[in-house]
């Protein structure tokens, strides 16, 4: 293996990770808002919401992400003279965006079964709790749902964001440059496919090793309750 | 107006009572569990409500502060009732904002403590007095760790629910639900799920809670706590009030046979 060559890949491949961290950040960001509402449509939405997330995940869960992409980016592209009066087509001309979108109803999809999981787990009987002291509506989501929901969801919801970091090397498929995209194209230059993937998988292990350190100290920021040691007493 | 005719109307002429249920009608499904039961309890009064297993002394309580919605009748906190409507299935509050703010004025204690597992003792205690109440946060402070030394318990304040034991919780409980300054203390069955070496702290904390004064209706099994403690003991059995007088009274002298069977079965 060539130590300097590996090198070189490296400095590379580096100009493309501000791309891939803005896809992911993006998505996660986006998809999770999307996300937070398909669940919260899911659980108080009725039988209608509660049809609509149940189909919006069948679709965007059950059909791989790559087709998504090709569909928003190829495919709507047949479509052009309808989208261009519609004005959006400044939208669907970029690659960029056609990834930061199907990335983004693709992660919801998943977010939203995982964020509906998190509510469904608060426990009838602490709700009832903070109704009898005169809870209810936003108050009692904010301060007793929101907060035992997100710390059942922690965990399922740090997978996520893994899986949404390495999904983004899709999004070389639809000629984005991103860490993935830079790799492929310096394979066409240098043929030494070896070399190049090796460093570009190491970034990614990199960047998911934060990841999961940083969803570690946020979920032990979160639980103290389930900590067998009580707290120093103050 | 349909909806508006069909308020359950109230007359509030000698309502001044810190509670006051009037015919109570409550049905789950075939089931129907109150059968028009009526109670009242002067402010400073400990009521003791048993009954087996199935006579509807749980629900009755859950109906004083709406958590279970009466098909019919009347619940009035000091003086004010909740207004009810008849809905298209069955009978819900007119005013949602109403039910808050009159169960802001209840403390309820629950079998199983019901603490909110994500909040420190002290957290779980200031709650509904700063978010809720909005009360100043640090006189809440204040007051919640007087109200956790009263319990026994104010060494865990900073401890989460998981950590304490079932005796503890329950006693933090009794805090949160005073936290609130209530007119009326209601128990659910307090003890039920503790084992019983811890019982006693429990009862312990609630006699003295008695002795100062409070409005209480308790929901128990604990017999000695009905007879010692309790101004008045009312036996529910199969949706109705089947006994219902002075502890020394009843207790000696029972006058339903329900009542009596019940008696020899509890000893």
């Amino acid at each position: 293996m060539d130590i300097a060559f590996m090198w070189e890949t490296f400095l590379i491949l580096l100009t493309g990770l501000p791309l891939t961290l803005e896809l992911a950040v993006t998505s996660i960001f986006a998809g999770g808002i999307l996300a937070f509402f398909l669940s919260l449509l899911a659980v108080v939405g009725g039988p209608i919401g509660r049809g609509f997330t149940r189909g919006y995940v069948f679709v965007f869960r059950g059909s791989p992400l790559l087709v998504q992409m090709f569909l928003i980016y190829y495919g709507l592209g047949q479509f052009r003279p309808l989208l261009q009066d519609l004005g959006l087509w400044a939208i669907f001309r970029e690659p960029y965006w056609c990834a930061v979108i199907a990335l983004t109803l693709n992660t919801a999809a998943y977010t939203s079964e995982i964020f509906r999981g998190g509510l469904k787990a608060v426990s009838l009987q602490q709700v009832e709790a903070a109704r009898a002291c005169g809870m209810s509506g936003l108050l009692l989501f904010r301060r007793i749902v929101l907060p035992i929901a997100i710390r059942h969801a922690l965990p399922a919801y740090g997978n996520e964001i893994i899986l949404m970091l390495k999904a983004t090397a899709l999004a070389s498929v639809i000629t984005i440059m991103e860490v993935t995209g830079l790799a492929g194209k310096l394979i066409a230059d240098s043929f030494r496919a070896f070399e190049v993937f090796i460093v570009a998988g190491a970034i990614y292990l990199a960047i998911t090793f934060l990841v999961t350190r940083l969803m570690m100290i946020v979920e032990f920021w979160l639980s103290p309750h389930l900590r067998m040691r009580p707290p120093n007493l103050a | 107006m349909s909806d508006r005719g069909t308020f359950l109307t109230a007359d509030n002429k000698n309502s001044t009572a810190a509670v006051s249920v009037k015919d109570l009608r409550k049905r789950f499904g075939p089931l129907e569990v109150l059968k028009g039961v009526s109670l009242e309890a002067q402010e400073g009064e400990v009521i003791s409500i048993l009954g087996s297993s199935g006579s509807g002394k749980s629900t009755m309580l859950r109906c004083i502060n709406m958590l279970e919605v009466p098909d019919s009748g009347e619940v009035c906190i000091a003086g004010e009732m909740f207004r009810l409507k008849k809905g298209r299935y069955k009978t819900e509050p007119a005013d949602r904002r109403q039910v808050d703010r009159l169960r802001e004025h209840i403390g309820m204690v629950f079998q199983s403590f019901n603490l909110w597992s994500h909040m420190t003792i002290l957290e779980n205690v200031i709650e509904a007095p700063v978010h809720v109440q909005k009360r100043n946060r640090a006189e809440c402070i204040e007051e919640a760790e007087a109200l956790l030394e009263r319990v026994g318990i104010g060494d865990k304040r900073n401890f989460y629910p998981g950590h304490l034991s079932g005796g503890q919780q329950q006693r933090a409980a009794i805090a949160r639900a005073l936290a609130q300054r209530p007119k009326v203390m209601l128990f659910d069955e307090p003890t039920s799920a503790l084992d019983p070496e811890l019982v006693g702290e429990v009862l312990k904390v609630m006699r003295s809670l008695a002795e100062e004064g409070r409005t209480m209706l308790v929901v128990t099994h604990e017999m000695a706590f009905a007879r010692d403690v309790s101004s008045r003991v009312v036996f529910l059995h199969k949706g109705v009030v089947e006994e219902e007088g002075h502890p020394a009274e009843v207790f000696r002298n029972p006058k339903s046979e329900r009542f009596r069977q019940f008696l020899s079965n509890e000893r």
